[in-house]
């Protein structure tokens, strides 16, 4: 799971009303390679949630050299592109879970890939 | 919309409805005869892919005015646009412009010999390497009377030097001849010969190296290569695009859509297959990770095990993809769940002890529900401009054009039918979003039809359901479903096929 997919999930157990952003328990992390695309960050950089995205690169260790609040103009930015690309697409979680922030329901990632299912009692 | 304009009887570019004529070019676009009802819609979504506009791009009927002929055409603004629509399309052999055609070869070579010379000569000119390449619909030539045709084409004034490899021009001789066989083929179409100059040719060649023979990781609904490339030029699929499967199975789709250069998500309910994949036969861990290893392509930015019904998608995100394609799960060979317990099981159920280990319950997930769920969070999720691509199961029986979803914010853009059996087929449906999306208006949308239900629905019942007795003593229906159809009905014929 890499940050992107991260930024977009939220806990959907039902009556939680502060599901958003998961917190990340980090078993393992890797990091692969991935094609560097400055129109694509363009697309994707307005549809993050930037503390979220915050939060996860810190727990992922990739949090270091990214702005507290950058504004679009920083996206002409090639330092930035390459530091949010990373944290973005590169930085994977292997093995650990994300953790509600209300309830602290654990939603496990293994191998990769989040399993969002709920159990019938949550849904 | 893109025009489609009968034919003028001539041969030539009909401009004699009043309309404005296009400033573009026309071409012979030569189509491969299969999924009939796909191609001229993948070309239009081709074309809008490489930058045309609507009113660019015009249809005009082969003589005959043959709706399903592999020959129709086409205007485009530019050769270049032509070009450019030939490096991703399945379905077209290629575009010709052509020169002449006829239905008996002396009204060809009179055609050919009537286009304007000052047209013809900077391609024939003597330094330029060319070779005549000859096809032939409805009926098969030798090699020896395809040698004779060229020979025969000699008054054509041919000063170059012949090369069989990357010639620097392309000519194309196409003959239509369905001869007795013309009832076999679904369309009728009457006997035209056709030269001109070969502008552009699909290259089919990537659906062999993309086999689904050679993958490695497969399931019992993984889409076939030929249908997901298909999928993704109707989704307008490009580099750098962002797009999403919500059925990713075993990334069938998913691989097509990388090979055009997309980042690709998946999502999937079934945990087995989105991330345990199987065993392969030296031991190995077979996983939609092999898929994309096996052809180089960058791997899935993301994949999630998740219900679409019980979704944990943040409920502001919005635009995010610019295309979702799937193939939603129905009831012939792998019916849908979602999250929950059916009510008659409910008494059944363990208590839940450790949520580590706990299996969660599924209960059955009509069609109707499905794609209300896929439909509605497509118009959230996409962009503007972006397509929702996925298939409609239906049986002769309960297809009703007016039972295709829909909703405020989506428009329908295409809606091609593939026959698999006698007793069912699918529909490839194509819509655009054209608006924002709007939770209010999409909200009374639905409140305004409570139901979600389709007639479809009962799709597993209709395949399997008894056939007239009559007919089940003449074809046993055996637990397989069976594809005869006994003889109470004419058989529909599988316009799929490959003739």
């Amino acid at each position: 799971m890499k940050l992107l997919t991260h930024n977009m999930l939220s806990c959907h157990i039902k009556g939680v009303r502060n599901g958003y952003p998961f917190l990340i328990e980090v078993g393992k992390v890797s990091e692969h390679e991935a094609d560097f695309d400055p129109d694509f960050l363009k697309h994707i950089f307005p549809r993050i949630n930037w503390p979220a995205f915050l939060q996860g690169a810190e727990a992922m260790g990739c949090r270091e050299g990214l702005p507290e609040a950058p504004t679009e103009a920083a996206l002409t930015d090639e330092q930035f592109q390459k530091k949010f690309h990373h944290a973005l697409l590169e930085v994977t979680l292997e093995e650990g879970s994300l953790v509600c922030p209300e309830t602290g329901r654990k939603f496990p990632v293994s191998k990769g890939i989040p399993n969002m299912l709920l159990n019938e009692d949550e849904c | 919309m893109v025009r489609v304009v009968p034919n003028s009887g001539d041969g030539r570019q009909a401009h004699d409805d009043g309309a404005p004529s296009t400033s573009g070019k026309e071409y012979l676009n030569y189509f491969v005869h299969r999924l009939l009802e796909f191609r001229r819609p993948e070309i239009e979504s081709l074309a809008k892919t490489v930058g045309c506009k609507d009113e660019e791009v015009q249809w005009r009927a082969p003589a005959g005015d043959v709706e399903l002929s592999p020959f129709w055409y086409l205007t485009l603004p530019s050769e270049e646009a032509a070009i450019q629509i030939s490096k991703r399309m399945i379905l077209t052999k290629m575009m010709v412009e052509v020169w002449g055609e006829g239905e008996t070869w002396e009204e060809l070579r009179a055609a050919i010999e009537a286009y304007p010379e000052a047209l013809k000569a900077p391609w024939l000119a003597p330094e330029h390497t060319f070779r005549v390449v000859v096809e032939s619909f409805g009926s098969s030539l030798t090699m020896e009377a395809q040698i004779d045709l060229i020979e025969k084409l000699e008054f054509v004034n041919f000063k170059g030097i012949v090369r069989l490899r990357d010639p620097q021009v392309r000519f194309a001789l196409l003959r239509c001849d369905c001869g007795d066989h013309g009832s076999l083929i679904d369309a009728k179409v009457p006997p035209r010969w056709y030269f001109g100059r070969l502008v552009a040719s699909s290259d089919r060649g990537v659906i062999d190296t993309y086999t689904l023979k050679r993958r490695l990781y497969l399931g019992p609904t993984s889409m076939d290569t030929e249908m997901a490339f298909v999928m993704c030029n109707q989704a307008g699929v490009r580099r750098g695009s962002l797009m999403l499967d919500p059925y990713a199975g075993t990334g069938s789709i998913l691989v097509s859509a990388a090979h055009f250069g997309a980042k690709v998500m998946g999502y999937d309910i079934d945990i087995k297959v989105i991330r345990e994949g199987k065993v392969g036969k030296a031991g190995e861990r077979l996983t939609i990770s092999s898929n994309f290893q096996q052809y180089g392509l960058p791997a899935p930015v993301g994949l999630v095990r998740l219900d679409m019904h019980r979704n944990p998608l943040r409920p502001d995100l919005t635009e995010m993809f610019h295309a979702i394609i799937g193939d939603p799960p129905y009831g012939v060979r792998a019916g849908g769940r979602k999250s929950g317990v059916p009510a008659e099981a409910a008494a059944q159920r363990n208590p839940i002890t450790d949520r580590h280990t706990y299996i969660p319950a599924m209960q059955p997930y009509t069609l109707g529900e499905c794609l209300r769920d896929l439909l509605d969070l497509s118009a959230r999720l996409l962009v503007v401009g972006g397509r929702l691509v996925y298939f409609l199961p239906a049986t002769p029986e309960t297809y009703d054009e007016a039972e295709i979803p829909r909703h405020p914010a989506l428009e329908l853009v295409a809606n091609s039918e593939q026959i698999l059996t006698t007793r069912y087929s699918r529909r490839l449906i194509t819509m655009e979003k054209v608006r924002p999306y709007d939770a209010a208006a999409a909200a009374s949308y639905y409140a305004e039809r409570p139901d979600p239900t389709m007639a479809i629905d009962r799709l597993h019942d209709i395949v399997y359901e008894q056939l007239p007795a009559a007919a089940a003593a003449g074809s046993a229906a055996g637990s397989d479903g069976g594809g005869e159809d006994g003889a109470a009905k004419p058989r529909r014929r599988c316009r799929g096929k490959n003739f």
